[in-house]
């Protein structure tokens, strides 16, 4: 499967999540800024702290009745990057540390335990958040938190016509594909001349958008939804106080 | 950048300067009071998104690469509505495509798009290209802005790592390392930036010139806004200088004060005593030191607790089955 026939289905899978959200998205939201302003502050040498706030995913990932070990795997994405860089720690921090079984384990190794740990975590944190609720739920829970309009309407049109251009991109490659005898890449002037169709139908898209848009009364921002809008709850100021909470323990208390 | 490397400080800093940055670009927007604007952006910004899906060939190398759209979005809406388009495909990619994270995000957006769309764009690509749509034109002033947007980038990125000392790399070694590999890239994106506006340029130029001159910021507003911005940089650069030093956070700083030493130590008494005798004797693998234990300690309740809740979800799953069958 190519890159873009991936990024369609995940456009089209990340718009209402898979439902398992059991808090209000707002919730959600700040569970998850506080979780990841807590986690990494965490030194990098005190790789046993930053291991115990893998406790969040974990569970959040039971109480939402989804499976850790996916969520783990589709975490590993974040590896390359960190990988590439947090290797570079084992040759510049060469004290020992502790040894085991007669290998002398430098801080180096430590620090970049500590940056793959990071990145996984970090990114898990964000996996639970969006993939329970959904992108929709989640730019309307950012509007009531006070982002501004245009942002969240900015966000609301793009997401909606992406999966509309990424098929209109696919429609034009599997065309070029099939006209191309087995011919495979696209040579950079003839991807520029394809990008640069691609452009000019997405004009001409906009264009009728913003009419049709126009002709219903559209003033630059999106109207405010209330169907089934989930409500603040009790429980959500609930798990809000104890996850807070923990995470700050977690962070500042010696266990 | 990845959540991976910033420390909270540098990571909450760039979220604040990336707000006030997409703030401006929403105001000076807002002012340009065209409706149109707005689809308009949403439009472009899924075109870009489309465009980074098909990648293309580099010549003699046998890998491909793929555009990251800045400077091809500046030319195409303007500074600050390119600005903010960019910023929203970026905050889509990490939130649907888990690129970079949320923490990573505020520096990602300066770093890709403030550096391309409000610098390199403003005061490279302009006096280049002028109101010009000759090939050759269009052709230098993309390759010298994306190389300059996509260096200043990776000049950035190695700020804020050094900043954050998260990793051991020094700065130098790290600075021509980013450098060298995003001269390479500053480079193809240019030229694919280069071909999609050689393009428009042949089939409707008129799409080449902006919107509206209220969003693309005159010459006063630009270096207004370059002033502001390196004033901000310098501001959260030497604050950032303070709050990533080894000396003790806050909290550790008022226990310091108040107990002579940075942790608390625990009272001298029979209960404690007695504690540390049955940790001593029941700990697993009490001759290694603290540190290690404690990683493999934190390792097994992490695994433990995910046992548990794996037994848990899979029984639940089966009542649910069993239920839905009934």
């Amino acid at each position: 499967m190519s890159r873009l026939e991936k990024a369609v289905i995940a456009v089209k899978s990340s718009s209402t999540g898979d439902g398992c959200g059991s808090c209000d998205v707002r919730c959600r939201i700040l569970v998850t800024v506080c979780y990841l302003c807590m986690m990494l502050s965490v030194a990098p040498a005190d790789l046993a702290r930053l291991i115990l706030f893998a406790l969040y995913p974990v569970l959040a990932c039971a109480i939402d009745g989804v499976s850790y070990g996916r969520l783990f795997l589709r975490s590993c994405i974040v590896l390359p990057f960190v990988v590439l860089i947090g290797i570079f720690n084992p040759f510049y921090e060469r004290t020992t540390i502790f040894t085991i079984a007669g290998v002398d384990i430098s801080l180096g190794w430590i620090t970049f335990t500590s940056i793959v740990v990071r990145g996984l975590l970090s990114m898990q944190a964000l996996m639970i958040l969006v993939g329970r609720h959904g992108f929709t739920a989640f730019c309307r829970g950012l509007r009531s938190l006070g982002i501004p309009r245009f942002l969240s309407t900015q966000l609301e049109f793009l997401h909606r016509y992406l999966g509309v251009l990424l098929m209109e991109a696919l429609t034009m490659r599997r065309a070029r594909e099939a006209r191309g005898y087995g011919g495979n890449g696209l040579t950079l002037k003839s991807w520029g001349e394809f990008a640069g169709q691609l452009f000019i139908r997405t004009v001409g898209r906009a264009e009728r958008i913003n009419r049709a848009m126009l002709a219903r009364g559209f003033n630059g921002s999106m109207p405010s939804w209330r169907g089934n809008e989930q409500s603040w709850r009790l429980s959500d100021t609930l798990m809000l106080i104890i996850c807070c909470s923990a995470f700050v323990l977690l962070r500042f208390v010696n266990p | 950048m990845s959540d991976a490397l910033l420390s909270t400080p540098v990571a909450l800093a760039g979220a604040g300067l990336a707000a006030v940055l997409i703030g401006v670009a929403g105001h000076k927007i807002k002012k340009n009071d065209d409706s149109s604007l707005v689809p308009l952006m949403g439009v472009m910004g899924a075109f870009v998104f489309a465009a980074q899906m098909v990648n293309f060939s580099i010549p003699g190398t046998g890998s491909s690469g793929h555009i990251v759209g800045g400077v091809l979005l500046a030319a195409l809406l303007g500074p600050w509505a390119g600005f903010l388009t960019l910023a929203s495909v970026l905050i889509i990619q990490c939130l649907i495509f888990s690129d970079g994270g949320l923490m990573a995000l505020g520096w990602n957006i300066i770093n890709m798009g403030a550096m391309t769309t409000l610098i390199a764009y403003p005061l490279i690509y302009k006096p280049i290209a002028r109101a010009s749509t000759k090939p050759w034109r269009l052709a230098a002033a993309s390759v010298a802005a994306c190389v300059a947007g996509l260096e200043l980038g990776a000049v950035m990125v190695t700020v804020e790592t050094w900043l954050s000392g998260i990793t051991a790399l020094p700065f130098l070694g790290f600075l021509g390392l980013m450098s060298a590999i995003h001269l390479a890239i500053g480079l193809g994106e240019g030229i694919a930036t280069s071909a999609v506006l050689v393009f428009v340029a042949k089939s409707r130029p008129d799409l080449l010139v902006p919107a509206s001159a209220a969003v693309h910021s005159g010459k006063k507003g630009v270096k207004k806004a370059v002033i502001w911005f390196a004033v901000a940089a310098l501001v959260v650069a030497g604050g950032l200088s303070f709050l990533a030093s080894s000396d003790p956070d806050g909290l550790e700083w008022s226990i310091g004060r108040l107990t002579g030493g940075v942790e608390l130590e625990t009272a001298g008494n029979a209960i404690a005593e007695g504690a540390e005798n049955i940790r001593q004797t029941t700990a697993l693998m009490p001759d290694y030191e603290s540190s290690f234990s404690g990683v493999v300690g934190a390792v097994m309740v992490v695994a433990l607790v995910w046992a548990v809740c794996s037994v848990i979800t899979s029984r639940r799953k089966k009542v649910t089955v069993k239920d839905e069958q009934a």
